[in-house]
């Protein structure tokens, strides 16, 4: 490339900018993450069996006290007695938040860790589209294992989907990320900020885990935490995900979980969006981006 | 004058180094003194961060939590006539928290004993670790009793924590039996954590190998659940992971308190099995890997 050509395309790149040209930066990071992850033979493997994996104790687990797919007990606290579809689709669901926390909320330290987060933050894209990009991967990834463990659960496991509610449950996806993407910001400014916030993470992400409806509903929760449950995007993502899937476009309570989940959403997408902008520019500030 | 002396010193050294310790060097099958050295390290090292030991005992209880409230939700609290029927005990809390205390060695067999090269060569220090002349294998033993120390503090606050929060109780009656059991196991994990460190080896990327494995042992050992709810090719893999019979034993003497004498030496015998055969493997593959990476250079790459 002759200095003329390499002058005009710095140029042309300082110059970009807007909606269009951030969500170009997004998709190149999506991208060069797939390309990362396939590098890797094990990965694809990793990614094929992982969500029947992850699904196959919850399932053991049913099975050792129910004895059969359908449980009476179970019934009383979900209005089914068919345990085996609501631990499927909640399962599955859990797949992808947990690709949300971990891999997007890890995004910066990854990028530290192979020595090229300096770079990327001197890019000229904004600095919360290296997130939404992230997130972008995540949920391309995630969606396709919940994809696969809803395939695996209906031919290997019994469990039954009304294809009715496929398309508004997507709806819910699109809700979901939303409320999930205002937690995973508060994640990265933690990472940003404590460095090696695996641990935090782990920790957070469980605690979102256990007080969502992911494999039980929350009336087995001890009373305060079923409070606690009721504040979280998850909650009402995973119930209203699960009630299309179950019961179609007519599913009951679907109103009141939807309209919950727009006010979180608004809620957490803020306070997150506000959390990384103002943490990133302090450790910015501080000097501290490179520090190990 | 310099040019001399500089000479002179040179001849000195290489003379110095002809009579000393590289000639006397012998290779040996195994060097303690390395093991023991390289276990101080890693101990050193995990001294300096006490939470991760605490976290490491307390994690475990937000991921045997989801298992408990769902098996409450399928079949009611504490116990179920199937489960009862099924397992031989009528509470599975108490099933499932010491088949968790049992976990963590499998798990930190698998994460730690395995990945150690992996973190060396994170922290830069993997080829000059292996330019050292001493038998890799103790520097994984070395690696392996300083995972064990910390397993056991780990392990003990899952134990006691969740002993706390659930109200299960176990007997120590038969508390030397159970260690002799737990030894077994443990030194037979050694053999599966050299093999895994073997397959790092080659195939670097350790989340996705120790993930995937973690995960089949996971769902083929009766942790959570017995083995009596596996298909029959299921609950015959289960056997030839060194925890199994383990747990099944450790089970009966830490809910009941008592086992059969026979069985135990049976148990006893199969486990000494079991340890010969994954040390003998697990030599074998760490070797095969380590020849394999060496020769086509990757030893250092990511």
């Amino acid at each position: 490339m002759t200095q003329t050509e390499s002058s005009s395309l710095h140029e042309k790149m300082m110059k970009r900018g807007g909606l269009r040209a951030e969500l170009r930066a997004a998709n190149a990071l999506s991208i060069k993450q797939w390309r990362v992850e396939f590098s890797y033979p094990l990965s694809v493997l990793y990614f094929i069996v992982m969500p029947f994996l992850w699904f196959l104790p919850m399932l053991l687990a049913g099975t050792a006290v129910a004895g059969s797919p359908t449980s009476s007990v179970f019934g009383t606290y979900t209005g089914t007695t068919d345990w085996v579809t609501y631990i499927a689709i909640g399962s599955a669901f859990s797949g992808l938040a947990m690709s949300l926390f971990w891999g997007t909320g890890m995004a910066f330290r990854r990028e530290q860790n192979v020595g090229t987060l300096e770079t990327l933050m001197t890019t000229p894209i904004r600095r919360d589209t290296i997130v939404w990009g992230t997130m972008l991967h995540n949920v391309q990834h995630g969606g396709l294992g919940v994809i696969l463990q809803l395939i695996f659960s209906v031919l290997f496991f019994g469990a039954t989907l009304n294809l009715w509610g496929v398309f508004p449950a997507l709806g819910i996806v699109v809700l979901a990320v939303i409320g999930m993407q205002g937690i995973v910001f508060a994640l990265t400014c933690i990472v940003l900020l404590a460095k090696q916030g695996w641990m935090i993470i782990e920790v957070v992400s469980e605690v979102f885990l256990i007080i969502a409806p992911i494999s039980y509903p929350i009336v087995v929760l001890p009373p305060i935490l079923q409070y606690v449950s009721l504040a979280s995007p998850l909650t009402w993502s995973v119930d209203a995900f699960r009630s299309f899937l179950m019961y179609g476009f007519l599913a009951p309570g679907i109103i009141q979980a939807v309209a919950a989940l727009l006010i979180i959403d608004i809620l957490f997408i803020v306070v997150g969006s506000l959390l990384f902008k103002y943490t990133e520019r302090y450790v910015r500030a501080q000097g501290a981006l490179s520090q190990f | 004058m310099q040019t001399r002396e500089s000479l002179r010193s040179a001849d000195e050294e290489r003379e110095e180094l002809e009579n000393g310790y590289l000639t006397d060097f012998q290779p040996r099958m195994m060097d303690w003194n390395a093991s023991r050295i390289f276990a101080v390290k890693n101990i050193r090292i995990a001294i300096r961060y006490p939470t991760n030991v605490l976290i490491w005992g307390l994690l475990p209880i937000l991921w045997l939590a989801p298992y408990l409230l769902m098996m409450t939700a399928v079949a009611g609290p504490g116990t179920s006539e199937y489960f009862s029927e099924v397992s031989g005990f009528s509470d599975f809390l108490q099933f499932a928290v010491i088949g968790w205390f049992i976990f963590k060695y499998i798990d930190a067999s698998i994460w730690s004993i395995g990945n150690n090269f992996r973190w060396e060569q994170f922290s830069g220090t993997l080829e000059p670790l292996f330019v050292t002349p001493v038998p890799r294998i103790s520097i994984l033993l070395g690696a392996a009793f300083s995972d064990t120390v910390q397993t056991t503090i780990s392990a003990f606050i899952l134990l006691f924590t969740a002993m706390a929060l659930f109200g299960v109780s176990y007997t120590l009656v038969a508390v030397g039996p159970i260690i002799v059991i737990m030894l077994l196991m443990i030194i037979a994990f050694y053999g599966f954590g050299f093999m895994l460190a073997g397959m790092i080896l080659v195939f670097k990327d350790p989340s996705v190998l120790t993930e995937l494995i973690n995960n089949a042992v996971f769902t083929v050992s009766p942790i959570t659940y017995p083995l009596q709810v596996l298909p029959a090719p299921a609950r015959f893999a289960a056997y030839l992971i060194p925890s199994t019979i383990a747990i099944v034993v450790i089970r009966d003497l830490a809910i009941i308190g008592t086992y059969d004498l026979f069985l135990f030496l049976q148990s006893i015998a199969l486990m000494c099995g079991i340890l010969i055969f994954f040390w003998a493997v697990g030599i074998g593959v760490f070797n095969y890997g380590e020849k394999w990476t060496k020769e086509r250079g990757s030893m250092g790459g990511f």
